[in-house]
């Protein structure tokens, strides 16, 4: 072997690599991203459910009369937040989810009672684990009547087992369909473009739309045949091992509902092969295309993966979350418990969500991006820079390392100086460093620039009046629990003191002017030279949400981030996006302090909808006001 | 005088700021080759694929047979064939001919006929049934172009149809571009190999930075420059076009 020869093509291979800016995104940057973002979540997902199971009591009844009964019901009554004693019930109830655990006194005299509960659902487990708590806290006691208590599960085997699987299963037969789907979808769409085949098959006289809807039922096809394989596969797995366990396993499998929750299979897969399609279609190249599926595919993983492990119901917004609500749907067939609302939410909003995918890719496909996917200008000379796509990845992934692994430690032990250090550093200071290397200037990259009055108008008026909507639509869609608000409130107003001045300096002044400098600045501009205004504004948007590390600020700093985007893109710079970031922060801080924020949440239903009315009112305005008030950034 | 099957009428074509083909107008005429020449980057593929439907024009029209380029009835009266026209790797070029057959119309009775008449002509007896992701350039290319006369359109566009191909692959090609004249087609050939052009076109059009600088027979071409072959009297052509400010 050679080894100067071995050392001369790792040394090129390894340049090449390092070269191109998709691989060390895919490789490096990406997962760097997504592991801390995913930990995060799942952080906040078990948060949540602690909170959720110390909040909620269970409700429990006794069977049959006796000392033990007394001494067990005086014992619940002083644990109000912990149990709520209803006057009957019956082992019905406790099957049909009624009731969460039902105290059998087996006869007066007796020293034994028996917890009935229903182990296939958490509620009931937890019940439970309640009651063993309670008595064991009885026993040693010693004044305390002597008694033990049995626990009998009523759930039946077969629920038993399709508990068991609904902890996995779903979330591993939605994985499997999006991974069913991923690699036929590049294949069929920037394969075919790299391959050279697909300008063949647009000169035939075939419609584009057609030949569209023809790759994605291909694609939806290809991922339910992966997805129904390795649900058969493990499911004929699961049965030899029950065979192997026969005398020890006390469950069953329930084929039936097994059955019923693969069906599933069929609009995960239609949502994956036209999402994927279409994302598919704006790629170049294979290794392109990965590139932009990639994060799609993270983020559609991330909600399944906390619909598998949280505790969440199947209603309301939860119908709502791609990946969460198939995995939950899977869940509740498989145990038996899905509701028709549910059920039918859960189609509706996968129907609405492959249906805006379908409508994304006819675009594409009926557009020249098809033929020419890049919009590229060849005659620009090499060595004159500007912020492309993939600057505004890495941008925003340096940003969001640095907040995670240096700011917020710092944060955590001094808020004041971690919060100043994150904007002025983190990101400003971030820009600055990109500016300076990419040789551009500083207003150049950000958008910094002069804006008009209407537009400084429009922005106060966005700011000063989004915030009410902002926050009764993000409630309405996912409520913020009370310790959540709690640890804000504790932010704004320290037990040690801040003033109000200062507080505003840094919770509404550094947030303003840093991160719009960020995000409307190379982010937003970024972005847009690779796709339209509405998808780069909403693209960024979504950023900033993430940027907040918070699953229940995700929405409202969304939903801000959306205006923000397009007063960057109407006004053509980023000073009205400052200003209106500003006043909103200026506001909630100054509710928060003066305690109105609390008030707020007692409004009537009259009340609050004039407040959002007036809300609304304020921010058409603006947004009327800013509307083509400049020359618009180049997206 | 009978309608030209190809026609660009004053086109242009822009992509954002670039501009690809600056008001171009050429036809070519039944039982004709055309060649449209320039080197790479000179807006050839552009305007081809205004012919064929892919773009459409920023100003100006594109037409097939009188009727406009971007409709399915145009395709029908179009083969379209380039050096980098891909064929679907994991199928045998009986399927692929199978598949557009029907994308163009044909039942599949007439499918199996057309083919049985290609098979002698474009030599593909030994690899009609094999995968086409294992065949020589040549023999992919022989492919293609059984693809694109399957249907046997009156109008053939060839975009740098011999780049890539050896000798004996490209006289097989031009021999046969000049029977499928001799059938009454329409053929618009690009190519930035002068000498090939010069060997095959009826008429040749030299476009350079988007801009057709010339149009006529070689003969005649040459004649204008003063040259001795079409390649002499392009560079003329393109070293005069430079030096205008």
């Amino acid at each position: 072997m050679n080894l100067r020869h071995v050392r001369l093509t790792f040394g090129k291979e390894i340049r090449e690599a390092l070269r191109d800016r998709r691989t060390l995104a895919v490789m490096i940057l990406l997962p760097l991203v997504v592991y801390p973002l995913l930990s995060l979540v799942a952080a906040q997902v078990a948060m949540g459910r602690e909170k959720n199971r110390e909040e909620r009591p269970s409700s429990v009844a006794f069977s049959g009369t006796g000392p033990a009964r007394d001494a067990l019901e005086a014992r619940l009554g002083g644990k109000p937040t912990q149990f709520v004693l209803l006057p009957r019930g019956s082992l019905a109830d406790v099957e049909s989810g009624k009731l969460d655990s039902l105290v059998e006194i087996d006869a007066p005299s007796a020293d034994t009672l028996t917890v009935l509960f229903d182990a296939s659902r958490d509620e009931s487990r937890i019940a439970e684990e309640r009651l063993g708590e309670l008595v064991a806290k009885v026993l040693p006691d010693g004044c305390a009547p002597s008694f033990a208590m049995k626990s009998r599960n009523l759930a039946p085997q077969a629920r038993m087992g399709g508990y068991l699987l609904s902890k996995a299963l779903p979330l591993f037969v939605v994985l499997m369909v999006l991974l069913g789907a991923f690699y036929p979808a590049i294949d069929v769409t920037a394969g075919e473009r790299e391959r050279g085949t697909l300008e063949t098959v647009l000169c035939a006289p075939i419609r584009r739309v057609d030949l569209m809807f023809g790759k994605v039922l291909a694609v939806a096809a290809l991922a339910t045949l992966t997805g129904l394989l390795n649900l058969a596969s493990m499911a004929i797995t699961l049965l030899q091992i029950l065979r192997l366990t026969s005398q020890t396993v006390v469950l069953d499998v329930p084929w039936g509902h097994a059955l019923l929750s693969s069906l599933v299979i069929l609009p995960t897969s239609l949502l994956c092969a036209s999402a994927f399609v279409a994302l598919g279609a704006t790629a170049r190249t294979l290794k392109e295309a990965q590139t932009v599926m990639l994060p799609v595919y993270f983020l559609t993983v991330a909600p399944a993966m906390a619909g598998a492990i949280g505790e969440y119901r199947l209603a309301g917004i939860t119908t709502w979350v791609p990946g969460m609500n198939l995995t939950l749907l899977a869940r509740d067939l498989l145990v038996g418990r899905a509701s028709w609302s549910g059920a039918i939410a859960t189609l509706l909003a996968t129907a609405a969500f492959s249906a805006v995918a379908l409508v994304a890719a006819a675009r594409v496909y009926a557009s020249e991006r098809l033929v020419i996917p890049a919009r590229r200008d060849p005659k620009r000379p090499v060595n004159v820079r500007s912020t492309g796509a993939g600057d505004a990845m890495t941008l925003f992934a340096l940003a969001f390392l640095l907040l995670y692994f240096v700011f917020l430690p710092l944060e955590r032990r001094n808020l004041a100086a971690g919060l100043l250090a994150a904007e002025w550093i983190g990101l400003f200071g971030l820009v600055l460093v990109y500016a300076r290397m990419s040789g551009q200037r500083f207003a150049h990259v950000t958008g910094l620039g002069r804006a008009r009055g209407r537009a400084l108008l429009g922005a106060v008026l966005i700011g000063c009046g989004a915030w009410a909507a902002v926050a009764v639509f993000s409630e309405w869609l996912v409520p913020v629990p009370k310790y959540v608000l709690e640890g804000l409130r504790k932010s704004i107003m320290p037990v040690a003191g801040r003033s109000h001045l200062w507080t505003l300096v840094l919770m509404s002044l550094s947030p303003a002017v840093c991160e719009e400098t960020l995000f409307r600045g190379p982010i937003l501009r970024g972005l847009g030279t690779r796709m339209g205004p509405p998808a780069t504004i909403v693209l960024t948007a979504v950023l900033f949400g993430l940027f907040h590390l918070d699953i229940y600020r995700l929405i409202p700093a969304t939903l801000l981030g959306i205006l923000l985007g397009y007063l960057a893109h109407e006004s053509g710079s980023i000073v009205p996006s400052m200003l209106a970031h500003f006043c909103n922060n200026a506001i909630l801080v100054t509710l928060a302090r003066a305690g109105l924020d609390q008030r707020i949440e007692t409004l009537s239903h009259r009340s609050l909808t004039l407040v959002v009315l007036a809300s609304l009112a304020m921010t058409g305005t603006g947004v009327a006001l800013v509307r083509g008030s400049a020359a618009r950034i180049q997206l | 005088m009978p309608e030209p099957l190809a026609r660009l009428d004053g086109v242009s074509k822009s992509f954002g700021d670039v501009i690809a083909v600056v008001e171009l107008s050429l036809s070519v005429n039944r039982g004709e080759i055309y060649g449209l020449l320039g080197p790479n980057g000179a807006g050839k593929t552009t305007a081809l694929r205004m012919l064929a439907g892919l773009l459409v024009p920023s100003s100006g029209t594109a037409c097939i047979a009188g009727r406009d380029a971007n409709t399915e009835w145009a395709k029908k009266q179009l083969g379209y064939l380039s050096g980098s026209t891909g064929l679907f790797g994991r199928l045998t070029p009986r399927e692929i001919l199978d598949y557009f057959g029907q994308i163009y119309g044909l039942e599949k009775s007439d499918i199996r006929e057309r083919v049985a008449r290609l098979v002698p002509a474009l030599a593909l007896e030994n690899i009609l049934d094999r995968h086409s992701e294992v065949l020589s350039t040549g023999e992919r290319q022989r492919v293609s172009i059984a693809r694109a006369v399957l249907h046997d359109p009156p109008v053939l566009i060839l975009d740098e149809p011999t780049a890539g191909l050896d000798v004996l692959a490209s006289r097989f090609l031009r021999d046969f571009v000049r029977k499928e004249r001799s059938r009454g087609k329409a053929v618009l050939f690009s190519t930035h190999y002068l000498a090939e052009a010069e060997l095959l076109c009826d008429r040749v059009g030299f476009l350079h930075h988007g801009r057709l600088l010339c149009e006529g027979s070689p003969a005649e071409i040459r004649a204008r420059q003063s040259a001795s072959t079409l390649e002499a009297a392009f560079l003329s052509l393109a070293d005069a076009h430079e030096a205008v400010p």
